[in-house]
């Protein structure tokens, strides 16, 4: 079952990325971007990170997917749906980035993770097999626990330990990015306001 | 499930990610651009996931992927409206016209 | 009283009433002193930054010494009071006076002044003291610390035993100074603001000046400036005079100078005057090389270098200089014979542990002489005193009569206890080549103000003589009245000279009393004054005699000289020049009346043009010569020729030293007797007729040939004619000074001069030649290497950066491209060089 899903998941959305490089009509590529996008979110249940999914959904899929699709229908008018690109591109391209798949797919396979990750675990955290907070049984309820961690507690890291000092949260960063979309909000505001000296002219 | 194992998910990721770069080589309206770094955050995205479930990240990999999809949309919004402006200016959306930093 | 312990009371007052006294006094000259310093701060400062043609500067100028004056007067009157003017019996009878009825006193003390008939009775009573007079002085030995006030005000530094500070020390001279110093630079301030007006300009034409093209010197006018030069010589005269302490005397005695050099040289743009500041500045520090080493052998013998004891309420705590030279009666405590003659010093213990061989003390007092001679101008340093006369008239008659030449004698006078009879004839000498070659020279002398320069050398001389020959108030008490008829004929030969348009040659001139009748007047003053021609045997109850204020300080003079030739015949001379010179002096100075003012007009250009001053420069004209016939107010000679001291003299003799009363019988080495007063008394009426003829006779003669024309001058002089050109060329002094010192100079000069510029050059030259050879080469390895290399660099920088500008396409699409082909390569590399795990 997993293992169909995972191919069902992990196909879709390795078709819809290539599908999103070979198609050259901007619509089509919104559309299957969508799919890609969405089928990610599946492979994000599937390894129990059941907000991160939710949210890939909301906001990729049902955000910021909307507000490519408003862009490309402002400035997709007649030629610009279609934009070919030069052969001689696509061929090098294509070449570069088997290049660099392969590249990415050998490191893949080539490296022993499980080996790995030990390693980091014994240099890390002397008990390693311990891990309390993110194990089976919580599978599918992390909200709580990011949530917490935003917030600056660890739940998943502190709990049931007899530590004297906690592991650190994001507070900050939760706080930083926060302000930092609200420039982005008020920036991408200023930049896309419409310039009405531009319109007359074009009016007139 | 055994079979399914890390290098399975980034598999999937780092086609993500080629096509990502593949997208933004390739595609000459400004739009598909975009899209192309949707798909590279996404690949990274999904490598993140895969690392806090069979990997020792834990709860922090699925925060990193919180942030990169915030800032994923932030950057969306931004970009969105330079590309519009860009429109505005140009009365295109083909990226290779924009060559002004030309040395 | 007068027998009582000297420093808790003294003869004149209480404890009490001295400090208070002494405080008041201390302010009051302080501020006169101070008050010049101000006005020139401000003017040399606001008159830079002002306008060129306001006269604010000289009212300041005015106003500050006035004050001053004031405040002098004021502390005059102080002083008065509590010494009674010098009368230590008046002031028992005063005291008792006090005791028995307050109210009474006050009207007795000036009762006793004013009324003429009291005189007369307390002269009698003098008189009847006449004879037995030795009783009489030891009982009434004077005592000039009791009436003297010193102290500290600052203490600037000490440096192991030298103490540095800033000491006063005021008696009867000081004050009177002040007073004297104050009016007249009054006067002359007043008359500078007529004298200097035409500089009231942002351009003023200097006619002295000749530039070439036949133009003349232009620039901007210094009104300002001469009054703040002026406030400036004021305040340094005064802290002369008020200084406490050897140290400051010399501070303030450079000032002086320094002042001086600046008005000499006030033209600067004239050769004659820079030239003339120059010689006055320079022949004074030959003397005061020689104020110096008397002031080096001064602390080193003695220790300090005070005057007086500051704490004089006190027994001798830190004594003065005169207190441990002299003791309570003014003796010096000589012992041992020969060159091991040693004087002991008594200090603060009242032990003689300190002691200064006699010799040592001798040239120390030749030494501060020294000084004395530069700056008042004695033989043989006298030369500058003639070329001063290139500064601007008032700045010559502040320096001929109240300060610059007054400081050396004020000094010699204030030093008196130190010299010791040995210098005091070198003094006397001095005093007496000095007065009869300024004498003979004013005699052929044309230049108005040259003939009163000369005049002003030969007076010094009498004073310097009178100093000598044991006649302390005699020299001061000339140098005062003198001040004030100098200053009176400098300012009249200003006004001449400013009405008739900056001529001073006398053969010029001629007839301007009808023009100019207040200066020929006012000069006529002087003139009978500086002769000392006098009515005498004839009393009036309330004038007194018919005499100016020169008579009665060249009779005493005369008179010292006359009795000191009496104790020692073998300096005849010091008698008989100043008597033939009392009769040359009045030649000269009616010589100069006469031509200027009296007979016909030599020169109708001059006498046309000529016109009388404004009354801001007649005003001070009349203010002198009141003062120079009034200045011995008091003053007698009585129907048997004795002399009644009149308030100036009294003022004066409460500072007289202690040893001075009494004179001196075979004293020091050369055995060397002085007068006393009471000798001076009886020679007085023969000296005094004597003079008086002599003084006629000089009259008579220069009128025979200047008015009545019964005698040829010119006749005379091709007669005489190499006595005439001797004299002109000023007893050759110029020309011997030119043959001993300058050109001798020169020649020793030529030698490092030669040195100089074969050697010396020859050697930086050559320096200078590899220093030049050397940066050659640095230059050409700076241009060929390091230049080419810093360039070399820039190139390739500039050379990459363009080359790369090819890749920067602007693109996104390669640049993307660009990191994907990179990050593979990376890889690869990585793949290919990195050991495996």
């Amino acid at each position: 079952m997993e293992t169909l899903l995972f191919v069902l998941f992990g196909g879709t959305a390795a078709v819809g990325a290539l599908a999103v490089v070979l198609s050259q009509n901007v619509v089509r590529m919104a559309f299957y971007l969508v799919i890609s996008l969405g089928s990610t979110a599946g492979l994000f249940f599937m390894l129990g990170a059941d907000f991160v999914g939710a949210t890939q959904l909301l906001i990729y899929v049902g955000g910021t997917v909307v507000l490519l699709i408003f862009g490309v229908m402002l400035t997709a008018s007649g030629p610009f749906i279609t934009i070919k690109t030069a052969p001689s591109q696509v061929i090098i391209a294509s070449v570069v980035g088997l290049a660099f798949f392969g590249v990415l797919f050998l490191t893949v396979l080539q490296v022993d993770w499980n080996a790995n990750s030990a390693r980091l675990e014994s240099e890390y955290s002397a008990s390693s097999l311990e891990r309390i907070g993110y194990n089976e049984a919580n599978v599918g309820n992390t909200a709580r626990s990011l949530g917490a961690a935003f917030l600056g507690a660890r739940f998943d890291e502190d709990l049931g330990r007899d530590r004297k000092e906690l592991s650190s949260g994001y507070l900050l960063p939760f706080e930083i990015i926060s302000v930092h979309l609200l420039v982005v909000l008020v920036g991408a505001a200023y930049l896309a306001r419409a310039k009405r000296r531009v319109t007359r002219i074009e009016e007139e | 499930m055994n079979e399914i194992a890390l290098e399975g998910y980034l598999g999937i990721g780092a086609l993500l990610f080629v096509c990502g770069v593949l997208c933004m080589a390739t595609k000459r309206n400004g739009i598909g651009v975009l899209m192309g770094v949707e798909l590279v955050l996404n690949g990274a995205n999904v490598n993140f996931v895969a690392f806090s479930k069979f990997g020792t990240l834990g709860l922090d990999g699925q925060i990193a992927s919180m942030f990169v999809i915030v800032l994923a949309a932030a950057e969306a919004a931004v970009a969105l409206a330079i590309a519009l402006n860009f429109y505005n200016n140009h009365l295109t959306i083909d990226v290779d016209r924009a060559n002004e930093l030309k040395g | 009283m007068a027998e009582t312990d000297r420093p808790t009371t003294n003869q004149f007052m209480s404890v009490e009433q001295y400090l208070e006294t002494a405080e008041s006094l201390k302010w009051l000259l302080t501020v006169a002193w101070l008050l010049p310093l101000l006005g020139f701060a401000v003017e040399i400062f606001g008159g830079y930054w002002g306008d060129r043609h306001n006269k604010v500067a000289s009212y300041l100028a005015v106003g500050c010494i006035g004050t001053g004056f004031v405040c002098s007067l004021i502390a005059l009157f102080t002083w008065g009071g509590a010494t009674h003017w010098g009368h230590p019996e008046e002031a028992v009878a005063a005291a008792e006076h006090d005791h028995a009825h307050d109210e009474g006193h006050a009207h007795d003390d000036a009762h006793a002044h004013n009324d003429g008939h009291e005189h007369d009775e307390e002269h009698a009573h003098a008189e009847e003291h006449g004879p037995e007079h030795d009783d009489e002085h030891a009982h009434h030995v004077n005592d000039p610390y009791s009436a003297a006030f010193s102290g500290s005000y600052y203490m600037l530094g000490q440096f192991g035993d030298l103490t540095v500070s800033l000491d006063y020390y005021i008696d009867g001279l000081t004050i009177v100074m002040f007073c004297m110093v104050t009016l007249i630079a009054t006067c002359i301030h007043v008359f500078a603001i007529g004298y200097m007006s035409d500089e009231l300009t942002d351009d003023y034409e200097d006619h002295f000046v000749h530039l070439p093209g036949g133009k003349h010197f232009h620039r901007p006018g210094r009104f300002y400036r001469f009054f703040a030069y002026l406030s400036l010589f004021s305040f340094s005269m005064l802290g002369l005079v008020i200084a406490g302490n050897i140290f400051m005397v010399f501070v303030f005695w450079e000032l002086v100078g320094v002042c001086s050099y600046l008005l000499i040289g006030f033209y600067v743009e004239r050769k004659s005057a820079s030239t003339a500041a120059n010689k006055a500045f320079i022949m004074n520090r030959v003397g005061d090389f020689g104020f110096l080493i008397g002031l080096m052998i001064l602390f080193t013998s003695f220790g300090t270098f005070r005057f007086a004891n500051p704490h004089p309420t006190e027994r001798a705590v830190e004594p003065g200089l005169f207190q441990m030279l002299r003791g309570e009666h003014g003796d010096l405590h000589i012992h041992g014979e020969g060159r091991e003659a040693e004087v002991f010093l008594t200090t603060a213990t009242g032990d003689h542990d300190k002691s200064i061989p006699y010799w040592l003390l001798v040239t120390a007092g030749l030494g501060i002489f020294a000084g004395c001679i530069g700056k008042s101008a004695q033989f043989p340093l006298q030369t500058w005193l003639p070329d001063a006369m290139e500064g601007p008239t008032p700045v010559s008659a502040l320096v001929h009569s109240a300060t610059m030449v007054a400081a050396g004698v004020y000094l010699a006078g204030r030093f008196y206890p130190m010299f010791t009879p040995e210098v005091l004839l070198v003094i006397a000498y001095v005093g007496c080549i000095t007065l009869f070659i300024g004498a003979t020279i004013a005699i052929v002398a044309t230049d108005i103000k040259r003939v009163l320069a000369y005049s002003t050398i030969s007076q010094l001389g009498y004073m310097m003589l009178a100093l000598g020959v044991g006649g302390w108030v005699a020299g001061l008490f000339h140098l005062i009245t003198h001040a004030f008829f100098k200053s009176l004929m400098f300012l009249c030969s200003g006004s001449v000279i400013h009405g008739c348009h900056h001529e001073q040659e006398m053969t010029r001139m001629g007839g301007l009393r009808k023009k100019m009748p207040i200066t020929a007047y006012t000069m006529l003053v002087g003139v009978i004054a500086i002769s000392g021609l006098a009515i005498p045997y004839l009393t009036f109850p309330f004038i007194g005699n018919i005499a100016f204020s020169g008579f009665y300080s060249k009779d005493e003079i005369v008179a010292t000289a006359l009795t000191h030739m009496s104790l020692n015949p073998v300096h005849f001379l010091l008698f008989l020049v100043p008597l033939v010179t009392a009769g040359i002096t009045a030649f000269y100075m009616f010589r100069l009346w006469f031509m200027t003012f009296a007979g016909e007009p030599k020169d109708e250009h001059v006498y046309d043009h000529a016109h009388e001053s404004p009354w801001v420069m007649t005003a001070p004209l009349l203010v002198l010569s009141f003062f120079a016939i009034t200045v011995t107010w008091g003053m007698q000679i009585d129907e048997e020729g004795h002399l009644k001291p009149g308030y100036l003299v009294n003022a004066l003799l409460t500072a007289e030293p202690a040893h001075v009363g009494e004179g001196l019988t075979e004293a020091g080495i050369l055995g060397l007797s002085l007068p006393g007063h009471h000798a001076v008394h009886e020679y007085h009426a023969t000296a005094g007729t004597a003079a008086l003829i002599a003084a006629f006779a000089g009259l008579l003669i220069s009128y025979l040939i200047y008015v009545n024309r019964a005698i040829d001058p010119a006749g005379i002089a091709r007669q005489l004619s190499g006595t005439y050109n001797f004299l002109v060329e000023k007893w050759q002094f110029d020309n011997l000074y030119d043959a001993m010192f300058v050109r001798p100079v020169h020649i020793v000069a030529r030698w490092p001069q030669a040195f100089d510029r074969n050697y010396l050059d020859g050697f930086l030259h050559a320096l200078c030649r590899c220093a030049v050879w050397v940066s050659k080469w640095d230059r050409a390895f700076d241009e060929r290497v390091v230049d080419r290399l810093v360039n070399l660099v820039g190139d390739v920088t500039f050379a990459v950066g363009r080359s790369l500008t090819v890749i920067q396409t602007g693109r996104l699409r390669q640049y993307v491209m660009f990191i994907a082909v990179g990050v593979v390569a990376l890889f690869a590399l990585m793949f290919v060089f990195m050991p495996t795990l």
